[in-house]
């Protein structure tokens, strides 16, 4: 006869698939991505033309006219949102310690960063700086507007 | 006071001891027989992880070596009280031992051809004397570490079966056919307080030894001797427990252990004048002398004024000739140890050393089965002992440096390959109705002694009277007055107190019982001491002072006679004859 | 304290000063906790006489010998290469019988506890069952299909490669100072990893690539958030997070 030492903890579970590992890839990838693209555009926005003073529905209205702004810019918001959220699950993992919360808590911040990635996306590509004359300059108005 | 529960086991090898020798048994009895290892520590606590320079085998990896030479270091060594016979199968095996370690996946520092690297150690020569050898095969100055946890991994891998801080307080004999045989060990769990009784056909002891007894001592808190006590105290014999090593080299004050790998890789001790002493002592050799003659030199030193320090107490390593990076690389532990405990640099400084009690040359008596004897030449059949427990004997007067990790691993292993052997054909020994009886009964005693006496002080004396008396030099009256001492402390023992009455985790009351062994296990050594009027290896007699062949060429078998409150009156002494092969004795110079 | 005016040398050893003066008083709280009471754990005062060169250990010691004999924890070898007495001493893991109390700040008591993350069995006590068993997980042994007649051979450069992961003691320092495993029982921890990469980084070796697999479990090394916790620690001196750091790369590498 013998003893058998009960085991402490349940025996870790070898079948899901590994987002740990990708997930501890993606924080990796995205940052050093991230880093670049928000220098860029933190240059772009402060440093080229009028600076802050030029920041205005005008401004953004002539970047996201350019596809090259639109990608930049859908990049900047699909990873910065993920980065973040996948940062404060970790957060919540060492903190949350009822299962329930974690989970709660979890659910809550990939609903609200899928909403933020939609809603921000959706803006990206759906906006229509030619709600009114006002708002742009006349050769902007000329270069973006008259052909609609 | 309610009686804690009993378990009940059935295997065919049960070990006892979780150190080099126990596990180094487990890893051969474990594929071959239902065995189990019982130690009052996890595994890689054991002691034998302290051990830092090597592990000798003439591999002849790096010079010209054979076995036959470290046959004949490890007979001169022990001042010729070796069983030549023993020593003999000691460094034949070696070898192979240490193939067996690597094997395992034991990272040993490696030559620049990637073959295991050796080193010279104390006592170890090249053709009989003429120079020291490199015969230490080491990691760094961790060996015993590596050694321990390469044994661990294999146990591991092998899934043989642990009960980890089980106290193993009695060994259970029962006669069958006439013939008195063990039957099962009875072991205290510390977490529970609860009573198991092992019952296994082969019992194996590897428990250590009892450095406790001395006050100064490289050993740790848990070596205790239960294990030697435990075969006293049936009244079995216990074999050269006179000879004791006083490691030379331990931090002064402290006792923590610098190994003798420093000296091996040119550390030289000096006295207060800056002087290499050691070339009075031992001109062909120097600081490589055994560790007898080194610690007696440095005793001497510091006794005839020349002792380094505010108090003239100690000597000096010193290791600052050395290029710091041979330091880091093969003696980084110890340089750490000078630097964490003596706030004491190395690299600029020289280390404030002393000797320390090291190692008990003595113990169970075996044959080269490692089957323990009854007697001069009877075997408890069933019964095995290997490691620092045990007395084959390899050791005689003097261990050498690197001896001991190959002991672990020769008789370790070959006390594996007997117990399954004799496992396959045995029978259980049935366990007698009141085997649990005598361990109830002595935690009992402890639990409910009411008396004012503390253990911790007791302790303390006794450690003290034996580092004062039955130390490096001895004296008829300074064992005399350790002996008075321990008649006195055993008289107070019975009147000790404890204050944890509780079940679990109750080391109070473990201290108090292990305290019971150490005043029965110094009382052998002293009394032994004073018996052998002569002096040789660890053992010098002031009044005695040289070796006396004519009639002490043989080794002490010491037995319990029965209870006698006076310290040395209840013992029995007889003398069993050294095996003498093709060595006869000479006299011993370096 | 009053040694460190005894010798205004500045370089003088720490045995000058222990002839220079002899003790001196501290007091360390101890969290006790006795699992037959039924009470909850709490915090216990002791005033000790220390020596100059006395270890947290030894205060310990003096407590349990001298003041109170319930006092429990596990030590063995004294002189850190056994492993027993990782405790948290002033809120830093670290073994009881490597701290010199002198170089603690003594003139505020001394806060002892057990490490955290392991269930408290009795007053400095913990159940080190999950912690070994994590180890056990990564196969902690040399898996080698090859039997040699004699030593296989490597290289000092290889040896090297994994030097520094062999130095462990399993005291569980690390494991029980990283804030994951704090959280989380289920995660390896740093022990259990730096013992996998004793073994994925020998050269004799050749179940690297098993062990790289457990440790790319979700519980595996991805879990580290590289806080160094347990890199200071270790009172073996292991670069624990940088080895951690070289099996992750192993695993993205598929290979050692």
């Amino acid at each position: 006869m013998s003893i058998i030492i009960e085991t402490p903890r349940s025996p870790r579970s070898r079948k899901s698939a590994n987002w740990e590992k990708y997930g501890w890839l993606y924080m990796r990838a995205s940052g050093a991505v991230l880093i670049v693209l928000i220098f860029g555009h933190l240059f772009v926005n402060l440093f080229t033309g009028q600076g802050i003073k030029g920041i205005d529905f005008a401004f953004v209205a002539g970047k996201w006219a350019s596809p090259f702004w639109q990608v930049w810019d859908g990049l900047m918001l699909w990873l910065a949102l993920i980065h973040g959220t996948n940062g404060m699950r970790t957060i919540v993992n060492d903190y949350a310690e009822r299962e329930w919360v974690r989970k709660t808590l979890n659910v809550s911040l990939w609903v609200t960063c899928a909403a933020l990635v939609a809603l921000g996306t959706l803006v990206l590509f759906v906006f229509d700086p030619c709600v009114s004359k006002d708002l742009l300059s006349p050769a902007m108005w000329q270069q973006i507007c008259s052909a609609k | 006071m309610t009686t804690p529960k009993v378990h009940h086991y059935e295997y065919d090898v049960v070990i006892v001891g979780a150190g080099g020798a126990g596990m180094r048994a487990a890893i051969e009895a474990g594929p071959h027989a239902k065995t189990a290892v019982i130690s009052k520590l996890f595994p890689t606590r054991s002691h034998t992880g302290a051990a830092q320079g090597g592990m000798a085998a003439a591999l002849a990896n790096v010079e010209e070596d054979n076995w036959e030479w470290h046959t004949f270091d490890t007979v001169k060594g022990g001042d010729y009280l070796v069983d030549q016979d023993a020593a003999e199968i000691l460094a034949k095996e070696s070898v192979q031992a240490v193939i067996d370690l690597e094997n395992m996946g034991l990272p040993f520092n490696r030559t620049p051809d990637g073959k295991i690297d050796q080193r010279r150690f104390g006592g170890h020569t090249r053709d009989h004397g003429k120079a020291p050898v490199r015969r230490s095969c080491y990691s760094a100055d961790r060996t015993g570490h590596m050694i321990l946890q390469t044994l661990y991994q294999n146990c591991v891998k092998l899934g043989i079966e642990f009960y980890n801080e089980f106290y193993v307080l009695d060994l259970v004999m029962n006669t069958v056919d006439g013939v008195e045989r063990p039957s099962a060990v009875v072991a205290y769990e510390l977490a529970t307080g609860e009573i198991h009784v092992f019952q296994g056909k082969s019992i194996v002891f590897a428990t250590g030894g009892f450095g406790k007894i001395f006050k100064t001592t490289s050993n740790a808190h848990t070596l205790t001797g239960d294990g030697v006590g435990i075969i006293w105290r049936k009244g079995l014999p216990l074999e050269d427990m006179e000879f004791y090593q006083f490691h030379p080299t331990g931090l002064a004050g402290l006792g923590i252990l610098l190994s003798e790998a420093a000296r091996g890789e040119g550390g030289i001790l000096r006295n207060s004048s800056g002087e290499r002493f050691m070339e009075r002592y031992a001109p062909t050799i120097k600081d490589l002398a055994p560790r007898d003659m080194v610690a007696r030199a440095m005793a001497n030193e510091v006794r005839e004024g020349r002792g380094a320090g505010p108090n003239k107490d100690y000597v000096l390593l010193d290791l600052t000739h050395l290029p710091p990076a041979v330091i880091d690389e093969k003696l980084p532990d110890i340089t750490e140890f000078a630097r964490t405990y003596l706030g004491v640099e190395p690299y600029t400084e020289p280390v404030p050393v002393f000797p320390t009690a090291h190692y008990a040359m003595g113990g169970i008596p075996t044959n080269v089965k490692a089957e323990v004897l009854r007697d001069n030449t009877t075997v408890v059949p069933g019964l095995y002992a290997a490691g620092e427990c045990a007395c084959v004997s390899v050791h005689g007067a003097n261990r050498l440096g690197t001896n001991s990790l190959l002991d672990i691993n020769v008789f370790g292993k070959r006390a594996g390959i007997y117990a399954v052997e004799y496992a396959k054909t045995a029978k259980h020994v049935p366990v007698p109705e009141n085997a649990v009886d005598e361990v109830l009964a002595l935690i009992e005693r402890v639990r409910n002694s009411k008396g004012t006496e503390k253990v911790a002080t007791l302790r303390k004396e006794l450690q003290e009277t034996m580092d004062k008396n039955v130390q490096v030099y001895r004296t008829e009256d300074s064992i005399n007055e350790s002996l008075d001492k321990i008649t006195e402390l055993r008289e107070r023992y019975n009147h000790i107190a404890i204050q944890d009455l509780g079940q679990r985790f109750n080391t109070d009351l473990l201290e108090a019982i292990e305290l019971g062994f150490l005043l029965d296990l110094a009382e052998v050594t002293a009394y032994t001491s004073r018996e052998r009027r002569e002096s040789r290896g660890g053992h010098f007699r002031e009044d005695f002072d040289t070796r006396n062949d004519e009639k002490f060429m043989v080794h002490s078998m010491a037995y319990k006679t029965g209870e006698n409150p006076k310290a040395g009156e209840d013992i029995k002494l007889g003398w069993k004859p050294v095996t003498i092969t093709n060595y006869p004795p000479m006299e011993r110079k370096y | 304290m009053a040694t460190a005016t005894a010798n205004p040398a500045g370089k003088a050893s720490a045995f000058e000063e222990m002839g220079a003066v002899p003790s001196f008083q501290v007091t360390l709280f101890v969290r006790r906790f006795d699992p037959e009471s039924g009470e909850e754990a709490k915090w216990e005062d002791f005033d000790v006489q220390v020596h100059g060169t006395d270890r947290v250990l030894d205060a310990l010691h003096k407590i349990k010998w001298e003041q109170d004999g319930s006092l429990t924890f596990r030590r063995s070898c004294a002189h850190g290469v056994c492993g027993s007495d990782a405790m948290r001493i002033n809120g830093r893991n670290r073994l009881a019988c490597k701290t010199l109390i002198k170089d603690l700040d003594i003139t505020q008591p001394i806060y002892v506890e057990p490490i955290k993350g392991l269930t408290v069995e009795k007053d400095l006590i913990v159940d080190m069952n999950p912690f070994y068993e994590a180890y056990r997980d990564i196969k902690p042994f040399l898996i080698a299909s090859d039997k040699p007649e004699k030593e296989r051979l490597q290289s000092s450069v290889e040896r090297a490669r994994f030097e520094d992961t062999t130095k462990c003691i399993l005291c569980a320092a690390c494991t029980t100072s990283c804030p994951v495993f704090w959280t989380d029982g289920q995660y390896f921890g740093p022990a259990a990893i730096v013992n996998a990469h004793r073994f994925i980084f020998d050269s004799r070796d050749e179940g690297a690539e098993l062990r790289l697999d457990i440790l790319n479990d979700k519980e595996g090394v991805w879990r580290c958030r590289t806080t160094f916790n347990c890199t200071e620690a270790c009172p073996r001196g292991i670069e624990v997070t940088r080895a951690i750091a070289e099996v992750k790369q192993a695993i993205l590498r598929g290979r050692p």
